[in-house]
């Protein structure tokens, strides 16, 4: 079994979607691509292949680290609604990226609280690798 | 013309030793995927998969169809999850058709469960995809 990646990081946060700040940003965070990681997401997970290049599948992984280090854990409940995912550049299996997250939006509809978070990942040339927009169904306060 | 991309086929079963070496791989211990008695508790009723397993399946298929590690520059990438998946299902990637309008490069797409259930729907636009234009 793969180690926690973060473990200096809480497991689970209680940020109220009223705290969350549209427009804040965080990070970027250093990020390690390694083998053991892309490996684990270049077919069907639990059926580890070897490569060069990260798989698709790495950034998503990459934004829930960076989502847990900039809300001090992974929202506790909470539920992905949509993503988007844009693609620039190759990232090599054994390098490190650099992930920014920002707060892009917060709404309402249906009595539920909606928070978009946008990411960007950089290569350790500073290129631009990839942007994503996630849609969460943020958890209610707990009262 | 509809452009409909062929996607090999690639099937996800989902159990919960699979969603907890997720959890351990992404970080992401949300207890709705990891904690049976809290999701008990949820409108759920049970744990439910992270969303980026089943679109996994997608990857997966549209790497193998390409040939490459992974997906080209200017690929992208939008998707919408509709339902949950549970431990027990097995998810599977299918192409749907684009649509009168899609150019080449558009690729649409749906995880679905084994009774049919659309638990993901994709739509992508990636540069390069080999599609397969059919006339109506």
């Amino acid at each position: 079994m793969d180690t926690d990646p973060t473990p200096e990081t809480p497991l689970l946060s209680n940020v109220a979607f009223d705290d969350l700040e549209v427009g804040r940003r965080y990070g970027p965070y250093t990020e390690r691509v390694g083998a053991r990681l892309a490996d684990s997401l270049r077919e069907r997970i639990g059926e580890p292949s070897s490569g060069t290049v990260a798989p698709p599948a790495v950034f998503p992984v990459l934004f829930l680290k960076a989502l847990r280090r900039a809300m001090g854990g992974i929202p506790s409940g909470s539920i992905l609604a949509k993503q988007e995912l844009e693609f620039y550049a190759p990232v090599r299996v054994d390098s490190d990226v650099e992930v920014s997250a920002w707060v892009g939006e917060k709404y309402v509809r249906r009595d539920r609280p909606y928070a978009v978070i946008e990411f960007d990942v950089r290569r350790d040339d500073g290129e631009l690798a990839l942007t994503g927009r996630k849609v969460i169904v943020w958890p209610e306060a707990e009262r | 013309m509809s452009a409909r991309p062929d996607l090999p086929p690639v099937r996800q079963p989902v159990t919960q030793e699979l969603i907890d070496r997720y959890a351990e791989l992404s970080g992401d211990h949300n207890p709705l995927h990891v904690d049976p008695d809290y999701a008990a508790g949820t409108p759920f009723g049970s744990t439910i998969a992270h969303g980026p397993i089943a679109l996994q399946t997608f990857f997966v298929a549209a790497t193998r169809a390409s040939g490459a590690e992974t997906l080209p520059p200017g690929s992208k990438v939008s998707v919408t999850y509709r339902s949950p998946v549970r431990p027990g299902d097995e998810i599977t990637c299918v192409a749907v058709d684009a649509g009168e309008e899609a150019s080449g490069d558009e690729v649409r797409a749906e995880c679905r469960t084994g009774d049919g259930t659309v638990v993901v729907s994709i739509a992508a636009r990636i540069p390069g995809s080999p599609s397969q234009r059919s006339k109506r």
